[in-house]
C-alpha cells in the first residue's frame, strides 16, 4: 500500500456573502447567506515511500489546504485521506511522530534557546535514542556545517541558517514523510543550493518521502521526479517532471519598457513579430504592469537574440529585463493544453 | 505516546533551558520581579486605608481580608507562572504561527503553554505564602493535618478556577478577530476576587458565584478556614468547581483548536 493515499478528497469552506459598504457590513451581521468555496475539489493521488513530489500551483490553488489536511490540522469535508494507513485528523499525535513539517519562514525551533538545545528538546519529544541522535547530528554537520551554529540563539540566526536548522530538525526523528512548504523563499542562490542538496541527500540516505510545495520552479527542477500541479482545487497535472520542465525550461519572458508607449504599441509589436517569425511563433504579448510590456517566447523556436533584435530594430526601448517563466504562466499554459 | 511522567520530565527540560535563557537578561528579571512584588502589596494598602476609617467590612476584619488576599495571591500564581503564554495566542492565531503547535506528537495545550514560564510570578507566589502565614498566625488558625490537606486541595481548585477563566477568555481568539478586550476583561475582573462576596449586591454576587465564578478563587474556599463552623453549603463545592470548570475550558480549547484553519501561506 502506498504511504499517502488520497481518493476523491474534498475540502469545502463556508464563506459569508459579504455586501459592500457600511450598510452592507451591518446587514452582514445578521445575514445567513453563505456560499461554499471548494478549496480542494475531488482530488486523488497516491505517493509511494521514498518519492520526492513537487506539489505546486499559484496562490490560493489549494496547496496549503491539502497539506493542512495531510498534517492533521484540517478535517476533510469528504473523500479518503490516509497517511501510513491512518487518517491524520483523527490521529494527530500518532501521525506527528512519523511526520516532519517545515512551514515557510515560521521557525519551529525555540526562539530564545541555542540551536543545540532545540535539537535536544526534540530528541526528548520524539524519543530519539542517543545513537540515532548522534548519527543524525553528525550527518547534519557534514552536510551543512551545523556544528558552527550549535551555540547560537535561534533568534540570532539569519533566515538561511534558520531554514537549514529547521529542515535538519524536521528529519531528526527519522520521519516517514516530510512536508516542506516554501523552503527556499527569500533566500539567496548559494543558500538555496545548500538547502536543495541537504534535502536531496536526506531523501536518498533515509528513503524519506518528501512533499515539497514551492513557487520556485528551480527547486522543483532540482529535486523532484514527479510533479503535481493544482489550481482552483483541482489537479491539472500529475506525472513526470520532464514534460513540465520542457514546458517552462525553454520559455523566457522579455520585459520591455518602450518609449512613447501608446495603445497601438502592443498591436504593432505583435505584427512585427508575426512578420518576422511567422504566425505560429509561440510568442505571447501582454502588459502586466504599467510601463512594462511582456513578451513571452519559446527559446527553442525563437532565440532570445532574434526576438530582442526585432524589438530593438522597430521600437525605442529604454529598459529591458529577462525573467524566467513564473508558476502562474506555467499553470496558464497547462490550462491552454500544453500537456495534452 | 507520552505518559504523564514523560510530560513532567519534558516540561522540566524545556523550562530549565527557558529560565537559563531568560536569566541572561538580569535587569529585566530583577526589575519585573520587584514590580510584581510591589503591585501585589498595593491591594493590601487599599485594605489598610479602608480599615482606617471603618472597623470591619461587611462583617470581615482587616486580618481576615489579609488572609483571603494571601490565599488569592497563591491561587492566581499558577496561572501567572505556567499559563502566561495565553496572552500571545491572538498573535499566533492571527499570524498563522499557531500552526506549528499541531506538528509535534504532544498535547497541544501542554506544548503551547510550555513555551513560556513566567519567573516573576514566583515572587508573587512567595509574597502570597508569606501573607497567608502571617495572617493565619495573627488569626490564631489551628493548622491540623486535615486543615493543611484541605488548604492544599482548595488552593489547587482555586488556581484551576483562575486558570480556567483566563484561558476561556483567551480561547476567544479562535473565533474573534481581536480577542484582547475579552482577555483584558477577564484579567480586570479578577481584581474583584479578593473581596468578600457579601459586599456585592445580588446581581454581582450571582455573577461572581455562578457565571464567572471568581468567588471560588479566594473568598468561598477561605471561609473553610476563617469561620469553619458557619459556612454556606456552597463552600463545600469549591474543591469541585475548579476541576469542573477546567474540564469545560479544555473542551472549549479543543473546539477552538479543531476549528482553526490557519492563514494562507
Amino acid at each position: 500500500m502506498s504511504l499517502i493515499h488520497i481518493q476523491n478528497l474534498n475540502k469545502h469552506f463556508k464563506v459569508l456573502n459579504r455586501r459592500e459598504g457600511i450598510g452592507g457590513a451591518f446587514r452582514d451581521l445578521f445575514s445567513g447567506s453563505y456560499r461554499t468555496v471548494k478549496a480542494v475539489d475531488d482530488i486523488s493521488f497516491d505517493i509511494e515511500a521514498g518519492e520526492i513530489v513537487g506539489y505546486i500551483g499559484p496562490n490560493g490553488a489549494g496547496k496549503s489546504t491539502t497539506i493542512k489536511m495531510m498534517t492533521g490540522i484540517l478535517k476533510p469535508s469528504g473523500g479518503t485521506l490516509q497517511v501510513n494507513g491512518l487518517m491524520p485528523y483523527n490521529n494527530r499525535i500518532k501521525q506527528a511522530q512519523i511526520m516532519g513539517v517545515v512551514f515557510g519562514q515560521r521557525t519551529q525551533l525555540w526562539w530564545d534557546l541555542p540551536v543545540i538545545e532545540s535539537f535536544k528538546i526534540l530528541r526528548e519529544i520524539y524519543k530519539v535514542d542517543q545513537k540515532m541522535f548522534d548519527r543524525h547530528m553528525g550527518m547534519f554537520d557534514e552536510l551543512v556545517g551545523l556544528k558552527t551554529l550549535y551555540s547560537q540563539q535561534v533568534r540570532t540566526l539569519s533566515l538561511g541558517q534558520r531554514m537549514l536548522c529547521d529542515i535538519a530538525a524536521s528529519f531528526l526523528h527519522n520521519p516517514q514523510v516530510v512536508f516542506l512548504d516554501e523552503p527556499t523563499i527569500g533566500l539567496d542562490i548559494s543558500v538555496k543550493a545548500k538547502i536543495r542538496s541537504l534535502i536531496k541527500t536526506l531523501n536518498a540516505e533515509r528513503n524519506t518521502t518528501i512533499i515539497l510545495t514551492t513557487h520556485d520552479l528551480g527547486d522543483v527542477e532540482a529535486l523532484c521526479q514527479r510533479i503535481i500541479i493544482i489550481d482552483k482545487g483541482k489537479i491539472l497535472y500529475d506525472g513526470d517532471i520532464k514534460r513540465v520542465t520542457a514546458l517552462f525550461g525553454a520559455y523566457r519572458t522579455l520585459k520591455l519598457q518602450i518609449d512613447n508607449y501608446a495603445d497601438s504599441t502592443l498591436q504593432s509589436l505583435q505584427e512585427k513579430l508575426t512578420e518576422h517569425f511567422g504566425a505560429d511563433n509561440g510568442c505571447t504579448i501582454a502588459q502586466t504592469e504599467e510601463f512594462w510590456t511582456d513578451v513571452t517566447f519559446d527559446q527553442a523556436r525563437t532565440p532570445l537574440s532574434d526576438v530582442l533584435g526585432q524589438v530593438m530594430a522597430n521600437f525605442r526601448v529604454s529598459d529591458v529585463r529577462i525573467v524566467e517563466i513564473s508558476m502562474e504562466s506555467v499553470v496558464q499554459q497547462v490550462y491552454d493544453g500544453a500537456l495534452r | 505516546m507520552h505518559s504523564f511522567l514523560d510530560y513532567i520530565r519534558l516540561y522540566f527540560i524545556i523550562e530549565t533551558q527557558y529560565i537559563k535563557a531568560r536569566m541572561q537578561y538580569r535587569a529585566d528579571f530583577i526589575i519585573s520581579s520587584f514590580g510584581m512584588f510591589f503591585s501585589s502589596l498595593a491591594t493590601l494598602g487599599i485594605f489598610w486605608i479602608i480599615f482606617n476609617s471603618i472597623p470591619e467590612l461587611a462583617g470581615w476584619t482587616f486580618m481576615q481580608l489579609v488572609f483571603i488576599y494571601g490565599f488569592y495571591m497563591i491561587a492566581i500564581s499558577p496561572m501567572q507562572i505556567l499559563f502566561d503564554h495565553i496572552w500571545q495566542i491572538r498573535f499566533h492565531v492571527q499570524q498563522g504561527t499557531f500552526l506549528k503547535y499541531y506538528f509535534r506528537p504532544l498535547n497541544m495545550m501542554f506544548y503551547y503553554m510550555s513555551e513560556m514560564f513566567d519567573i516573576k510570578g514566583l515572587t508573587q507566589l512567595a509574597a502570597g505564602v508569606a501573607i497567608l502565614i502571617y495572617a493565619s498566625i495573627q488569626l490564631g488558625i489551628d493548622w491540623t493535618l486535615l486543615r493543611i490537606a484541605l488548604l492544599l486541595l482548595t488552593l489547587f481548585s482555586a488556581s484551576l478556577v483562575q486558570i480556567s477563566i483566563t484561558l476561556m477568555a483567551g480561547c476567544a481568539a479562535f473565533w474573534v478577530l481581536d480577542s484582547y478586550p475579552v482577555l483584558g476583561l477577564a484579567w480586570k475582573l479578577r481584581e474583584f476576587a479578593p473581596y468578600p462576596m457579601n459586599i456585592f449586591d445580588g446581581a454581582f454576587r450571582f455573577t461572581f458565584t455562578f457565571i464567572i465564578p471568581l468567588g471560588f478563587v479566594a473568598f468561598y474556599p477561605s471561609q473553610l478556614f476563617l469561620q469553619p463552623q458557619d459556612v454556606s453549603p456552597l463552600v463545600y463545592f469549591s474543591p469541585l468547581v475548579g476541576i469542573g470548570l477546567f474540564a469545560l475550558t479544555y473542551w472549549v480549547w479543543t473546539l477552538g483548536v479543531n476549528s482553526y484553519t490557519g492563514t494562507g501561506s
